[in-house]
């Protein structure tokens, strides 16, 4: 019973990607058309797909009994849920189509990006075994999402205000931020494919940091692996027979995870081949083929929209991200701040926005250099939420 | 230029130095001020902010170096800066406890490691250099406050109705047309929309929402509690931080209770999941490790009714029960009690038999406890056992025969045994892994059986009086906040003389007053308000 209610919340989830994917077809039309009928089309399509996400949030947090905020899979997920909320917020407000063409990609992408991650149902371990949980987890995606507005509209504003095809270094920044996209976007397609379609799968064994063996399993040929590792195969049970699998020869010692970095080092190679190859085609930048669609922005709503998604995502950031969360800390470790990298990173991120709003009280702060520093708080908050959990194994470590 | 009060030349008001805009009528009235350093004059509505006008004394300038946003922010980005530094390596509060620093940092992070130790990286957030950052900080929030916030307050509570042409001009939204049929009616409808009303002759000042205003003062003021509440942990008596271990069974003093206060551990539980624990979990359960579901210590509380007695033995009254687990801490007055930790390294009783010279086993097997051993054990109706030297930690044998011990803590036993046939007696030398004969051709032999591990709880006792100082300073901070952010000022300004003017400013959302605003006039046959922004736009186009 419990296990049907998960797979139907991941089917919702599921439908609920694929309406917002058939829904960029009229929202893009209603930005070049006069009728308001595209648009009220779209902002139906996103209206139901947002209910299908919270149908599977809920489902989810029936079937397995706890908020599902647990794990990777769950918190990225909630991420782009709660982006689509910060688009439609902004949307009942500004009546903005155009910021909805750039935030619900970026939704999709970690959407499919989540998926990469273990979709098992877990069980708490007890240090999560706190209605905390839900309440902290929840304000802060919340808080995000609507910070990352910010950054959708710095990215209109910036791809308008910045002449495509100037050799500036304001150019090719945003240029990289493009190429960033399109090495997810391989990573993704790369790991779907030969984990899932393929199903390569080269095993090896090697010591952690603690000296205990463990078993990597590489999707993608290796190019980097541990010290020592072996080449395994696995035969039934916990036996491990010596094989023959592809190597590199490059290895590094096990302080770094070389199984990620091997990850890493093909969604980049990959992803920058894919970029090599779709500049061939295009003849020109990224920037330069999406700017016509930025050029029906209005700059000082876009910088309006910038500034207003920080003052209204900031207090609840503050609220859910450091208030709630030191809360928590406080009963569950005993201590409300214990510079912990996640807790860290928090704080940086809380200190980014704080200098964000103190310098736009300066002349000369606002459109431009406000929407690059929208853009490095969106790269922050990915960082915390993803970079962070996976790289340190602090307390707050769940991947 | 001389410091000197200034007289308005529009109304004759007296304003005080370093005034921009006339307090009275609004009237530019000192264009002298530091237009680099001022974006909009209407922040501080025109008011007289020490830190604008140029510097003249040493104090003017230290005082401006701190009221500068720019410096507040460099501060800010420094402190932001330090704080990601150090996430690069561990802090040394979660190395391993009992290593030497500078070997771990070197050992597990090569020489990048050994310099982030040899600059204090591995303590930053308690460095002398980070708190005074800090203090840094709180420095330019007091001094950036009282700057902007007093002559704020002061302009905000003393403005008129009537305001200058000019400025009505200058202000971002401005109207200037025919005046309209029935004003009544247009400033009705204004208030409809919360607008708080004054009149001045044919001049009105609508206003709401002016609180948001103090918003910012109102969060730094949270700020500045909070970091000093961070201090007050310095002070002795603030704030305790202690371990208990406790085996299965023991009774212990609460530290830092003066003898108080006891506890006892009853029981000291770990539960894994079960399948039964729900089908859903049924994947994740099938691989490998089990996965824990609860650390728990059930505890009993004792009050000392001697404690008040010097020298006294303890006696002690039950006052509680209670389950300690992860996240349910137990509190009593102003302590907490909370799960930290559980040990099982250490040994609790080790047992032995005893085996003859072909290899069988004679008489019963015999139990150590280790925490307080017995010295005799009959084995059999004529064997039996004496236990001649025993060391909870062995380290050597001491030229007199008898056994050292490293730590008074049983993790390495040693025990010299004697076994006696009531005749004859044999001497053997027993350790972990390891047994010597100390007499020569010894018929018997003791073989090690088994051991029983102590399962320990470690608790941590947490007293904190800095808490309510630092949540409150946070609470404030968030009411700051919300009121800055949520809540905009607006204010309309409208002369209904045979030329119409209306200008409107807001601290926040001129999208928003725009509407508000139009919709009102639109309502009352008037045409919208330009908006100067969009001017700017479609001139520069
Ligand atoms: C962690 C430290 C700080 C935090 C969290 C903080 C927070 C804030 C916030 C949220 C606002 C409102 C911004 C807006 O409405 O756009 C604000 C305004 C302001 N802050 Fe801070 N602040 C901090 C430190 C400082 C420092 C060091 C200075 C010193 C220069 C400063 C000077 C100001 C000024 C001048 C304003 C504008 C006040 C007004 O509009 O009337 N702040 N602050």
């Amino acid at each position: 019973m419990a296990s049907q209610l998960v797979s139907i919340s991941s089917t919702l989830l599921y439908a609920a990607f694929i309406l917002y994917l058939v829904a960029m077809l009229p929202l893009a039309t209603s930005i070049k058309s006069k009728s308001n009928k595209p648009a009220k089309i779209a902002i139906t399509m996103v209206v139901i797909g947002f209910i299908l996400q919270i149908s599977y949030f809920i489902l989810r947090w029936i079937a397995q009994g706890h908020a599902p905020v647990s794990n990777m899979y769950e918190f990225i997920t909630m991420f782009a849920i709660m982006i689509i909320a910060g688009y439609l917020i902004t949307y009942f407000y500004f009546k903005t189509r155009l910021l909805g063409l750039f935030a619900l990609p970026v939704s999709m992408l970690l959407m499919a990006y989540g998926s990469m991650f273990s979709r098992e149902v877990e069980p708490l371990i007890p240090a999560l075994q706190s209605n905390w949980l839900a309440i902290h987890v929840i304000t802060v995606t919340l808080a995000y999402g609507i910070l990352s507005m910010s950054a959708v509209a710095g990215l209109i504003y910036l791809l308008k205000a910045v002449p495509s095809d100037e050799k500036s270094w304001r150019a090719r920044f945003l240029e990289a931020i493009m190429a960033g996209i399109i090495i997810v976007i391989t990573f993704i397609a790369t790991t779907v494919l030969m984990q899932n379609v393929i199903g390569y799968q080269d095993d090896f064994l090697y010591q952690d940091k603690q000296g205990q063996n463990q078993i990597a399993e590489y999707h993608l040929p290796s190019l980097i692996n541990f010290e020592g590792a072996v080449p395994v195969e696995h035969v039934g049970e916990n036996n491990y027979e010596e094989a023959d699998h592809f190597h590199s020869g490059v290895n590094l010692p096990p302080l770094i995870d070389s199984q990620k970095l091997n990850t890493v080092l093909w969604s980049f190679l990959l992803g920058l081949i894919v970029y090599g190859i779709i500049r061939l085609i295009l003849r020109k930048r990224i920037i330069a083929v999406l700017k016509p669609w930025s050029n029906k922005a209005d700059l000082n709503l876009m910088d309006e929209i910038g500034y207003r998604s920080v003052i209204i995502g900031f207090p609840i950031f503050a609220l859910g991200g450091i208030f709630f969360a030191s809360i928590w800390a406080q009963i569950a470790w005993s201590r409300f701040w214990g510079w912990d990298p996640k807790e860290t990173w928090a704080f940086i991120t809380f200190m980014f926005y704080t200098v964000f709003l103190h310098l736009r009280l300066n002349r000369g702060y606002e459109g431009e250099k406000s929407a690059w520093l929208a853009i490095i708080g969106f790269l922050l908050i990915l960082f915390n939420l993803i970079a962070i959990n996976l790289l340190v194994a602090g307390l707050h470590s769940y991947a | 230029m001389e410091l000197k009060e200034m007289k308005c030349e529009s109304c004759g008001h007296i304003n005080p130095p370093g005034t921009q805009l006339c307090q009275s009528c609004g009237k530019m009235i000192d264009s002298d001020y530091d237009q680099n350093k001022i974006k909009d004059l209407m922040r501080y509505d025109g008011s007289a902010i020490r830190s604008k006008t140029k510097p003249k004394s040493i104090f003017d300038k230290i005082w401006i170096f701190f009221t500068s946003v720019r410096v507040g922010v460099s501060i800010i980005l420094a402190i932001t800066v330090a704080a990601a530094i150090g996430t690069i390596f561990p802090q040394e509060y979660y190395i391993p406890i009992g290593v030497d620093p500078g070997e771990h940092y070197q050992e597990n992070y090569g020489t990048l490691g050994y310099l982030y130790y040899s600059l204090g990286f591995h303590n930053l957030y308690s460095s002398w250099w980070f708190l005074i950052l800090n203090g840094l900080l709180a420095l330019s929030i007091i001094a950036a406050s009282i700057d902007r916030g007093i002559p704020l307050f002061k302009s905000l509570k003393n403005q008129r109705v009537k305001k200058h042409d000019s400025f009505f001009r200058r202000q971002r939204l401005f109207l200037n047309t025919e005046r309209p049929a029935n004003t009544d009616s247009l400033i009705d409808a204004f208030s409809k929309k919360r607008y708080k009303v004054r009149k001045d002759g044919n001049s009105y000042l609508l206003e709401k929402g002016r609180l948001s205003r103090y918003g910012p003062y109102i969060n730094h003021i949270g700020l500045i509690l909070l970091l000093f509440g961070s201090m007050l942990r310095f002070f002795p008596g603030m704030y305790v931080d202690e371990l208990i271990y406790l085996n299965e069974g023991e009774t212990e003093e609460i530290p830092t209770t003066q003898g108080q206060y006891y506890i006892k551990n009853e029981r000291f539980v770990i539960d894994t999941y079960e399948k039964e624990d729900g089908e859903v979990f049924q994947q994740a359960l099938s691989e490998g490790s089990d996965l824990v579901s609860n650390f728990q210590t059930d505890i009993t509380f004792y009050e000392n009714n001697s404690a008040d007695i010097v020298g006294s033995s303890p006696d002690l009254e039950e006052i509680d029960e209670y389950s300690i687990r992860v996240n349910h801490p137990f509190s009593f007055g102003s302590y907490e009690l909370y799960q930290s930790s559980y040990d099982n390294s250490q040994l609790k009783a080790m047992t032995f038999r005893v085996e003859d010279a072909s290899g069988n086993t004679i008489g019963d097997n015999f139990t150590i406890n280790l925490d307080d051993p017995d010295s005799q054990f009959a084995v059999s109706e004529d064997i039996s056992v004496n236990m001649r030297a025993y060391s909870p930690d062995f380290l050597e044998v001491a030229d007199n025969g008898t056994l050292v011990s490293a730590t008074p803590v049983p993790t390495n036993p040693a025990f010299v045994f004697e076994v006696t046939n009531g005749q004859e007696s044999e001497l053997s030398l027993l350790q972990i892994m390891n047994s010597t004969d100390i007499t020569e051709n010894n018929e018997y032999n003791i073989r090690f059986v088994g051991a029983e591990e102590h399962i320990a709880t470690v608790l941590t006792v947490k007293k904190d009086h800095t808490i309510p100082f630092i949540a409150t300073g946070f609470i404030i901070f968030l009411i700051g906040l919300s009121v800055g952010s949520y809540i905009n000022h607006r204010r309309i300004w409208i002369k209904a003389d045979d030329d119409f003017m209306l200008a409107a400013h807001t601290n926040k959302n001129y999208f928003g007053m725009k509407r508000e605003i139009n919709e009102v006039l639109e309502s009352n046959g008037l045409e919208a308000v330009n908006d100067k922004l969009d001017d700017e736009d479609k001139n520069k186009e």
